[in-house]
């Protein structure tokens, strides 16, 4: 019945159509997985804008903790140690303030994944540096790398941002203004209930 | 008729409000993507400004051919001669006590001209230290290389390393004390000053350093002979007057 009604062109990406009474579902109401997805968001946000601020003021540190795990070629090595951490303090502050959660848990998930292969490869090659993940780095003794502890911190990391990845929609998110339902006064039963039940799955 | 209209209505109010919320999410984002190359270029004008800072810059006249280093025993050695390169960075105490242990018997050695000895500073140690001391006593030590004392400055420097490691040299330390130690005086030493104090060696310094890691040294200190390494266990397998016999073996 809905198929012709104009409000069909209202079908979102699954994570920008919150059911068109959300105004009207008060806070308890809201399941729990949003509040998962608000301290997942949260976690990585936070975690991935402290390590981008501590490198940002210092990129030839940067620059220098990506050389030492020799993986990427040397001017290579230069761009990706200048860009990252700008690139993670972005990511962060888009993700505490829940604005295009899912692409930035989409690329927050990727460096994570870098920087666990990243880590794993150096610690195979038998090479001792400590990560330089929130800043510092540089070679170190073998006795004080850390590579099992760091691995699991940027695992763990890596699953919340799986996590918002697959259910982005959470409180006190940009998105839910820039995402708003169209006109949802005027809304008669629309599909984006499917939808929702599809997104949540 | 009217059933007509007014479902027109509806679909062109309805159109209206999905462009609205369409250039919302445009707008959003194109805000976002603003303030990232803003930061972007900030970060990179910041950079540019930390690298050229220097007005003048010379390079000292013992450098290798490439300006990777400071040969130390220029027109000493014979032809031939193992090429022995040692990576070091003023403000790591390994160095130190390499240069305690080794130091004499490699000077010896280059005097004797069994070796062409090139020292290939390093400076990645103010990254990880915070600081700037490693470049510092590079430019210092590349200017005492105009007054023809780059080896006993060279010297001098590691003898005065703080017993705490990110403390730093002082400007005192290395315009001042370490000249005088060494016999840099009158004239030389007002030059010396001067090269010290306008950083003109700094773009010299910064390149050896760059050399070095590009060449895949980020460790030190770091021992080559003919271009191959040397590692530290070896060395320290052998007393200071074996290490000839070690080198020769290595070359």
């Amino acid at each position: 019945m809905s198929c012709a009604e104009p409000g069909g062109v209202t079908a979102e990406p699954s994570y920008t159509d919150p059911v068109s009474d959300t105004s009207a579902i008060s806070l308890h109401r809201r399941p729990w997985q949003e509040w998962a997805t608000l301290a997942a968001r949260l976690i990585l946000g936070v975690t991935v804008l402290v390590a981008g601020l501590l490198k940002v003021t210092r990129l030839d540190a940067s620059v220098q903790s990506v050389r030492l795990y020799q993986i990427l070629p040397w001017d290579v090595a230069g761009f990706v140690g200048t860009a990252l951490p700008i690139l993670e303090v972005v990511v962060g502050l888009l993700l505490i303030t829940g604005t295009f959660t899912r692409l930035a848990a989409i690329v927050g998930s990727a460096l994570m994944v870098a920087f666990i292969i990243g880590i794993a490869s150096v610690w195979a090659r038998g090479i001792s540096i400590d990560c330089g993940c929130f800043g510092g780095g540089g070679a170190i003794e073998a006795s004080l790398t850390q590579y099992p502890l760091e691995i699991l911190r940027d695992t763990g990391l890596l699953l919340t941002g799986a996590w918002t990845v697959w259910r982005p929609r959470a409180p006190f998110a940009v998105d839910n203004w820039l995402f708003a339902p169209l006109d949802p006064t005027a809304s008669e039963p629309e599909p984006i209930a499917e939808d929702d039940k599809e997104s949540t799955r | 008729m009217s059933q007509s209209n007014r479902e027109q209505l509806r679909r062109n109010q309805a159109a209206q409000a999905k462009q609205k919320r369409l250039n919302r999410i445009i707008g959003v984002g194109a805000v976002v993507l603003v303030v990232v190359l803003i930061g972007v270029f900030i970060a990179v004008l910041f950079q540019n400004q930390a690298h050229t800072s220097t007005t003048s810059s010379a390079t000292p006249p013992n450098a290798t051919g490439s300006k990777d280093g400071i040969v130390v025993n220029p027109g000493k050695f014979t032809a031939g001669a193992p090429v022995v390169e040692l990576f070091f960075d003023y403000q790591c105490p390994v160095c130190k006590q390499f240069e305690g242990i080794y130091g004499a018997s490699l000077k010896s050695l280059a005097a004797s001209g069994a070796i062409e000895l090139r020292y290939r500073n390093m400076t990645f140690l103010d990254n990880n230290l915070n600081n700037d001391a490693s470049l510092r006593a590079g430019i210092g030590a590349a200017c005492s290389d105009f007054a023809g004392q780059y080896s006993a400055y060279h010297e001098q420097i590691f003898a005065n390393q703080p017993a705490k490691e990110g403390d730093g040299y002082t400007d005192d330390m290395l315009r001042v004390t370490i000249p005088a130690t060494v016999g840099i005086t009158g004239a030389d030493l007002t030059s010396f000053q001067s090269c010290y104090d306008q950083q003109t060696t700094k773009a010299f310094v910064s390149g050896t350093n760059e050399a070095a890691s590009k060449g895949g040294v980020n460790a030190t200190p770091t021992f080559h002979v003919n271009g191959k390494d040397l590692s530290l266990q070896t060395i320290a397998g052998v007393k200071p007057e074996g290490l000839g016999d070690l080198i020769k073996q290595n070359a």
